[in-house]
């Protein structure tokens, strides 16, 4: 019986050792790139991968961020490489009152993916829930002129509010997306918009079905390639790939706000060399640490002077192999507006680091630094961090939490330093801009009197050239103070397998991806 | 006789239901603040709410009221069902883990049950085979199945079936195939250690003296170990059971973020990040009574085991 069971055994090891080192010296099959030029067929689906939940059902922070890019649309864009606001929904505004009231001339005809007819009337009815739910981006009200006019009244006088007409969440929708239809309070039922996507399936946390919009297609005179968008809620980014590997998923994309979510940037080269397309796309997202600069010991900016110096920034980008770009030349990155006029260069100087600590006597100094467990390039990030400043003799103790936590420390200054992120996809610059150096906003990363000022001044300015003046001030006074001190300018990235027809402008119109052009070949 | 046992017993649970329930609503009160602010601030998103907002929202909500009062209207809530309202989602809380159960009932009875199946099947045969070859593979396969952790088994399980054979799908829920791999991933690092546990209790058993007599008689291996000495074991292994079923319950986070499983695991970690008490109050409780009535079944399957139990000896 022993003998029977002994040759039993071995028979299986071996049996299943061949098979397994067949099936894993086999390299991945070769994925064809070659396109047909004449016509090409594609498939009735695409698959999107995709980390986050859309929320199509809405709830406390309405839809998600996917939905908003491409199933709504805005009055307005943002482009920032001439930091002008063009015409979407809006062919043409007014600004009255130094901007505290804004008139817009909408396009005509311009349908909801439902049929019914964008106006002055969605308009208002998207402002009115806006603030009927309290939003803190919500105008003061808005006005129907006529059917293709609509007032939009701000509590204050500044450009920032045209800014907030590009913003995620004032992105337009249909009165019919509620119930009872155009109701400011009515309960969501799902969002309608005049983006190149209609929703048309949805089950929270698992996936959610999306149909071209005609309406939208056949006002730009082109044809969708495909029927049907299904994106699949995946969370884990190492399973996201693996889909994408297997077949599953046709398209892997990162999280449309950015920041978190992403596609691994470690494996960004790899995919790239099995025969995926890496779509890539800068955005001036930059991550940093902030400090708890209204108490000691960072209230003295010498100290965070050395903490600057200290960061070797060509090492932390090597953690994300290299994908993304070393924030040395300045806050932002340096497509944002004015960022290279500023002229700015953030030096590597351990010794120097060291001869300021050891001046103001804080050589050795213990200090704590907050990192939110759930971002885990930020764990690694904060680690070499803590090494590099332990080079220059200060201790970093390093707090991992979880995200409600680590926000109850942040919101009760309860750290020494953290690590954050300013700007965001191009249209959040400057809305950004306020949320981190405004004296109003609740989530700063650093405020002075002079850079309050400047926010201020750089938000209230409409005239372009004047605007750029007050940029490049408030850039080199964050400099100066070291107010925070940039590490990395982030990235957004597509990654597609070689099946899949895109084109590069038509994915990153607006920085975040859209998918109206994308096709999977037969 | 039985019958009576199971109504003692059932009634002695009561209490310890009543102990889950008031610390299932006691949750918000020992988070640190003013729990109406609390609401006020997460529920309904308001930033830096005035004082006058909370004194009202206390009062309309009956927060006002002493502690005791508040415990039994919540109480008299839940025994009708009414869980409240997510705070992320605006939906019915009973809502949501409805949607979401099916999903962790598949994963948690189908992992419970391979994994029992095949600890018993290996620990039987690691303990009549003991010191010998097939003893040697479970050890080492309970090592395994201890030190591996489950989250890289699962990603290694995508890569070889998923990405290399494509013989299984890597993620979702839906059909029999994409249960395979969670259940799979979950099954062997929860038997590992069962394995061990029904071996060593078999061990146990067998080297006791009424086996020596029963061999002695001349019955049949097989006879010795299913009719008498398991059935000794099984007390002990049904006990250790009983008390890694929480970890069964609530530890399948992991597979559900590696497999994008839409259970509750996740589901009550997320709530947790996001500070939606009345979500996690209601999975707390459901946990609570789950673990409760599960206690009273393995009380109920002890008496039936074993007589001696029964008669309170």
């Amino acid at each position: 019986m022993d003998k029977k069971v002994i040759a039993a055994v071995i028979c299986v090891l071996v049996v299943g050792t061949a098979f397994g080192a067949y099936f894993i010296a086999k390299p991945a099959p070769q994925i064809e790139q070659k396109q047909s030029e004449i016509t090409v067929e594609y498939r009735d689906t695409v698959v999107l991968g995709y980390g986050k939940d859309p929320r199509l059902h809405g709830g406390k922070w309405g839809i998600g961020f996917f939905p908003k890019i491409n199933v709504l649309e805005r009055l307005v864009e943002y482009d920032m490489e001439s930091d002008e606001y063009v015409p979407s929904l809006a062919e043409s505004w007014e600004i009255k009152e130094d901007g505290r009231v804004i008139v817009f001339h909408l396009r005509k005809g311009v349908k909801f993916s439902d049929g019914t007819e964008f106006n002055a009337s969605a308009v208002k009815f998207t402002m009115d829930r806006l603030i009927a739910k309290e939003h803190s981006l919500r105008p003061e009200r808005a006005e129907v002129i006529d059917e293709y006019t609509v007032a939009i009244y701000f509590k204050e006088a500044e450009f920032f509010n045209l800014a907030k007409m590009a913003e995620f969440h004032l992105s337009i929708m249909a009165p019919t997306s509620v119930t009872p239809t155009g109701d400011p309070d009515g309960e969501l039922v799902r969002p309608i918009g005049t983006g190149p996507l209609k929703v048309v399936d949805y089950k929270e946390d698992q996936y959610a079905v999306f149909e071209p919009n005609i309406y939208w297609y056949e006002e730009r005179g082109i044809e969708s390639k495909f029927k049907r968008l299904v994106m699949k809620i995946i969370p884990d980014e190492d399973t996201r790939v693996m889909a994408l590997r297997s077949g599953e998923v046709d398209i892997i994309t990162d999280y449309t706000h950015g920041g978190s979510d992403y596609t691994p940037r470690n494996q960004l080269s790899m995919l790239t060399k099995e025969g995926f397309r890496v779509y890539k796309r800068d955005i001036p997202l930059t991550w940093v640490i902030a400090f708890n600069y209204e108490r000691e010991p960072f209230n003295d900016s010498r100290l965070r002077e050395a903490v600057d110096l200290a960061i070797n920034r060509d090492e932390i980008v090597k953690i994300f192999d290299n994908q993304v770009r070393p924030a040395k030349q300045g806050m932002f990155a340096p497509e944002a507006p004015k960022m290279k006029e500023a002229n700015i260069n953030y030096e590597y100087d351990p010794e120097e680091a060291r001869r300021i600590l050891r001046e103001s006597g804080k050589e050795g100094l213990n200090v704590r630094m907050i990192v939110n467990k759930e971002q885990e390039d930020q764990i690694l990030v904060a680690q070499l961090i803590q090494q590099q400043l332990k080079d220059i003799g200060l201790n970093v103790d390093l707090d991992i939490l979880e995200g409600g936590a680590y926000k109850q420390k942040r919101d009760t200054g309860d750290y020494d330093m953290r690590l954050y992120y300013i700007g965001g996809t191009d249209r959040r610059f400057y809305l950004r801009l306020f949320w981190r150096f405004h004296p109003e906003t609740k989530w700063k990363a650093y405020l002075s009197p002079k850079t309050g000022e400047l926010c201020d001044d750089v938000l209230r300015e409409f005239n372009r050239e004047k605007r750029g003046e007050y940029l490049i001030d408030l850039y080199r006074t964050l400099y100066e103070e070291h107010g925070v001190i940039p590490l990395y300018n982030d990235i957004m990235t597509v990654v597609t397998s070689s099946k899949v027809d895109t084109d590069y402008n038509k994915l990153f119109e607006f920085a975040e991806p859209q998918f109206y052009d994308v096709g999977v070949r037969v | 006789m039985m019958l009576r046992y199971i109504i003692r017993r059932t009634v002695q649970i009561i209490p310890t239901l009543l102990g889950v329930s008031i610390l299932s609503f006691s949750l918000l009160y020992v988070f640190p603040g003013d729990p109406a602010e609390l609401i006020v601030r997460i529920s309904a998103g308001v930033d830096n709410p005035t004082p006058e907002m909370i004194e009202k929202f206390r009062i309309e909500s009956g927060l006002d009221k002493p502690i005791v009062l508040q415990y039994f209207n919540w109480l008299s809530h839940i025994v009708r069902g009414d869980f409240g309202v997510s705070w992320t989602s605006g939906k019915p809380v009973l809502e949501e883990i409805l949607e979401r159960f099916p999903a962790s009932a598949v994963l948690f009875f189908s992992t419970f049950l391979i994994s029992i199946i095949f600890a018993f099947l290996l620990g039987i045969v690691a303990a009549l085979y003991r010191d010998r070859l097939m003893d040697h593979i479970t050890r080492i396969w309970a090592l395994l199945g201890i030190s591996i952790p489950s989250f890289w088994l699962g990603l290694m399980l995508i890569w070889l079936f998923s990405v290399r054979l494509h013989l299984l799908p890597s993620f979702g829920f839906g059909t029999l195939k994409h249960a395979i791999l969670p259940v799979l991933t979950w099954s062997m690092s929860f038997m590992a250690i069962k394995t061990r546990f029904v071996r060593a209790s078999l061990l146990d058993a067998l080297s006791q003296d009424y086996v020596l007599t029963a061999r002695s008689k001349g019955l049949s291996d097989g006879l010795i170990v299913f009719r008498h000495a398991l059935r000794n074991a099984l007390i002990p292994i049904i006990t250790y059971l009983s008390m890694s079923m929480g970890h069964l319950i609530v530890g399948s986070v992991m597979i559900e973020v590696v497999f994008a499983w839409p259970g509750l695991g996740s589901y009550l970690v997320s709530s947790v990040f996001r500070r939606d008490f009345p979500v996690v109050q209601a999975l707390v409780l459901l946990s609570g009574v789950m673990f409760t009535v599960m206690n009273l079944i393995v009380d109920i399957l002890y008496a039936i085991i074993d007589p001696r139990i029964r008669y309170g000896g």
